[in-house]
């Protein structure tokens, strides 16, 4: 098509060896960037805390399927499931040499089967690299699939999309995360403060003097806790609508809900002790003695309730707003209603660790 | 309809690129606004896996930077090297084709990321048939280009043909090496490899193509001269020699080896070189001229972006330094850098070259010059919003990160950084829709104008 020009051609006269050289300097930079650190880093010994993520029968040997391929364990499955969701746009996994409060530093060996790499370029939410064992598999099921529940002012994604068996997985993997860390003895200092199933000095003291959570005693003696330190945000019953509701960006837990009942004993019991980051609650531990944690635990324990009407929290001191509030109190008022009428037959008997008719009928907010 | 596809019309290829790159333009920034709309509200799409943040962000990031910009680019490169080389381009049945096959790969790859079908790799997302595809059309056009320039009549090439061709031998190499479909490597060598990967289609890529593409447009809209030419020269070659081993910079705090950081440091910092010589090229020429900026709208686009070019370039080895990046890294200031480069700079050179090359292989006036203004300032003024929303959040999250105070505390301070962002968003959506509006009612326009009639050299005028 270019056939007039044939006899005017120029071509690459003079310009051949400008364009050799191009070539030859890209690709010696190619060689020293990626294929030299390739070949003497491809020869570095997974490290102590690298994990896996294939299977292994008893005797060690790696299981394959039918086409030669190593089959990946649950985690590894979950690993599959963080890459195609895109987890690591936001969640980083080095721990950097300034870190505070993230764990042990990591190494080169660490990452020998972390392929593709999942390193990450930016923290909108919070390193994973050492997550594993932090919080129960329940809690993070439940944080997938709404984040701002668990986490206030989160911007996470909803990941309530995944079925039971990909978050099942997903979970599996980030429990995973920084596990042989974390179950060195060697790094124990490191932890101390954290890891609700770790047998860490944390735990140990929490043991001194646990009473028995389940019994109603516990949680009567919980309850009086609770209206001296906690009623002030979470309301005398729990409900979120303490008075100082009113003057918090993010407003304080309302315990009645019915996702609380998936929170086991020791949730309650880190969450109270460690507080809640990004609100106001505090790290009661500070404060309160392990026993008197017990004792909120148990408390808290009886308030979640099956098909409770969500109280949105107060937004003004206006007076007709906060009696409007208190109208919206349904289950609250439905039943002391219920606890009335059984006075009047005499056949009441209070709740088992749960708030008592006086305290019910005392503790209105709208009262105030 | 294949005719009209794989037509055989000068020029047509170039056309063909250009007007796609405008749907991929609308189509991405609309993604990118819904991406940043969910961090204002994060629930608001909840429960639909495809519109999900995290699978939006890959789509988007593919859809502007392989649609878009690198459709626009490629387009701009057809019209000039055969204008450089005073010829026709080898084959604008090959060019057109290549086209047809990237405007699937965008299509259908985007669909594949939404249904989270990806490789799990920043900037490298598209999964194996993609990437493919993706390489066949790249060495097509690298093909075609070369053939060209072999077949020009000029003897000197310009510094314009030297970036350009450089970019088609880059390209197609760094796209090789970086998609696991060809070179896969296990753990960190993974990360070290995707981020040699990562940055060079920045710098090999929409760097060289983007800068040869103004080094056009700056002595072509203003009628004048290139200042320099072996200062040009300068600028090529630093950039060739300096570009490459930076990608580990993304990596300053990870357990790579030594060597490779420092190496990467001392290259980020070079690049200073090719930028700074590029620039005192521009302004020089430029000198005495600057009230072309009060009417020619396309020349003031490429001018913006090279002042976008000036500060982005000078931030890049600024935080590539160790002490800037410990600091740095991880935040939102990285993101509103990289939006400053492939936003800020290279598309504002890119709009420019499209109104000036559209108008001149079309022969028909823009529809309406008051819409360019509209484009100009919106996309000016949002991107503006937007860089100083994602800088301020950056600093905050360094600070928490810094201080050690946990995600949660901090990032309550971020919302109203996130919610100015989506209004500099909102605003740059806005003129991308009212530039593909007024390229459309361009390209339905029945009056056809002489070279001499458009007289592009000097201050374009409405109707």
């Amino acid at each position: 098509m270019n056939d007039n020009n044939e006899n005017k051609k120029i071509g690459a006269k003079g310009y051949l060896m400008p364009a050799i050289v191009v070539a030859v300097s890209f690709l010696t930079i190619y060689t020293v960037v990626v294929a030299i650190p390739d070949m003497t880093m491809i020869k570095t010994q997974p490290s102590k805390y690298a994990m896996e993520y294939i299977q292994r029968d008893e005797k060690g040997q790696i299981v394959r399927d039918k086409q030669g391929l190593p089959v990946p364990n649950e985690a590894g499955l979950g690993r599959q499931v963080y890459v195609r969701e895109g987890c690591f746009y936001c969640h980083s996994q080095f721990v950097r040499p300034q870190d505070r409060d993230f764990g042990s530093k990591v190494q080169a060996g660490d990452y020998v089967n972390e392929t593709p790499n999942v390193l990450g370029t930016s923290r909108t939410g919070p390193d994973l690299s050492n997550e594993g064992g932090k919080l129960p598999d329940a809690w993070h099921i439940g944080h997938l699939k709404d984040p701002r529940a668990y986490t206030p002012g989160s911007i996470m994604p909803s990941f309530s999309y995944l079925n039971d068996e990909d978050l099942k997985h997903l979970v599996a993997y980030l429990q995973s995360l920084g596990r042989k860390r974390f179950e060195d003895p060697a790094n124990r200092g490191i932890y101390e403060a954290y890891y609700p199933e770790a047998d860490t000095a944390f735990w140990k003291a929490s043991e001194n003097h646990k009473p028995n959570v389940d019994s109603a005693t516990a949680a009567n003696a919980g309850a009086g806790i609770f209206r001296q330190n906690c009623a002030v945000c979470h309301g005398t019953n729990g409900l979120g609508n303490g008075p100082n509701a009113l003057a918090m960006n993010k407003k304080p837990a309302n315990f009645s809900r019915p996702f609380y009942k998936a929170y086991s004993d020791k949730t309650w019991y880190y969450k109270v002790a460690e507080g809640v980051p990004g609100t106001r609650m505090p790290r009661w531990k500070l404060k309160l003695k392990p026993e008197q944690m017990w004792y909120l635990v148990a408390y808290l324990k009886t308030l979640p309730q099956d098909n409770v009407e969500i109280i949105a929290p107060y937004q003004s001191i206006d007076d007709l707003q906060w009696e409007s509030q208190s109208a919206l109190d349904a289950p609250l008022a439905e039943t002391q209603r219920r606890i009335g009428q059984q006075k009047e037959e005499g056949s009441y008997k209070p709740n088992p660790g749960g708030p008592t008719g006086s305290e019910l009928s005392g503790g209105s907010a709208g009262g105030h | 309809m294949i005719q009209k596809f794989l037509s055989d019309k000068e020029g047509s290829a170039a056309k063909f690129f250009m007007l796609s790159s405008l749907v991929w333009l609308v189509l991405g920034m609309g993604l990118g606004l819904l991406g940043s709309l969910e961090f204002s509200y994060p629930d608001i799409t909840k429960g639909i896996p495809q519109l999900s943040f995290t699978r939006i962000r890959p789509a988007h990031v593919n859809m502007v930077a392989f649609g878009w910009l690198s459709m626009a680019n490629i387009g701009s490169a057809l019209y000039i090297i055969p204008a450089l080389c005073r010829t026709k381009l080898f084959s604008e049945k090959l060019g057109n084709f290549a086209c047809v096959v990237w405007n699937g790969v965008i299509g259908l790859g985007a669909l594949s990321l939404l249904n989270a079908y990806t490789e799990g790799r920043e900037y490298a997302e598209l999964r194996e048939p993609f990437d493919v595809l993706v390489l066949v059309g790249l060495l097509l056009l690298s093909y075609n280009l070369f053939r060209t320039v072999l077949n020009r009549t000029v003897k000197k090439l310009y510094v314009s043909v030297w970036y350009i061709m450089g970019a088609f031998f880059w390209m197609p190499i760094v796209y090789l090496v970086g998609n696991r479909t060809f070179v896969a490597m296990d753990g960190l060598n993974d990360g070290i490899l995707n981020w040699f990967y990562g940055h060079n289609i920045l710098g090999m890529w929409f760097t060289v193509l983007g800068v040869g593409i103004a080094y056009y447009m700056v002595p072509k809209m203003s009628g004048k001269a290139i200042w320099s030419h072996s200062l040009s020269m300068v600028g090529f070659w630093t950039i060739a020699f300096f570009y490459a081993p930076t990608g580990t910079h993304h990596l300053l705090q990870s357990p790579v080896p030594e060597w490779l950081k420092a190496l990467a440091v001392i290259f980020s910092a070079a690049l200073v070189i090719p930028v700074i010589t590029v620039l005192t090229n521009f302004y020089m020429t430029m000198k005495g001229s600057w009230w072309m900026l009060s009417t020619n709208m396309p020349l003031r686009f490429v001018m913006t972006g090279s002042l976008f070019y000036l500060f982005t370039c000078l931030q890049g080895p600024f935080q590539a330094t160790r002490g800037v990046n410990w600091y740095i890294h991880f935040t939102q200031w990285v993101v509103g850098h990289a939006h400053a480069a492939l936003l800020g700079t290279f598309t504002f050179f890119v709009i420019g070259s499209l109104y000036y090359g559209i108008q001149r292989l079309t022969g028909r006036k823009i529809y309406s010059v008051r819409l360019v203004k509209w484009h100009y300032w919106l996309l000016f003024i949002g991107f503006s919003i937007f860089y100083l929303a994602l800088t301020i959040a950056g600093l905050q999250q360094s600070v928490g990160w810094a201080l050690g105070y946990p995600v949660g505390q901090w990032s309550l301070t971020l919302p109203p950084m996130w919610f100015t962002r989506l209004i500099g968003g909102a605003m740059m959506f806005t003129s991308s829709c009212l530039f593909a509006y007024n390229i459309y009612k361009t390209m339905t326009d029945k009056t056809i104008s002489t070279d001499a009639e458009l007289n592009l050299a000097v201050p374009v005028e409405g109707k």
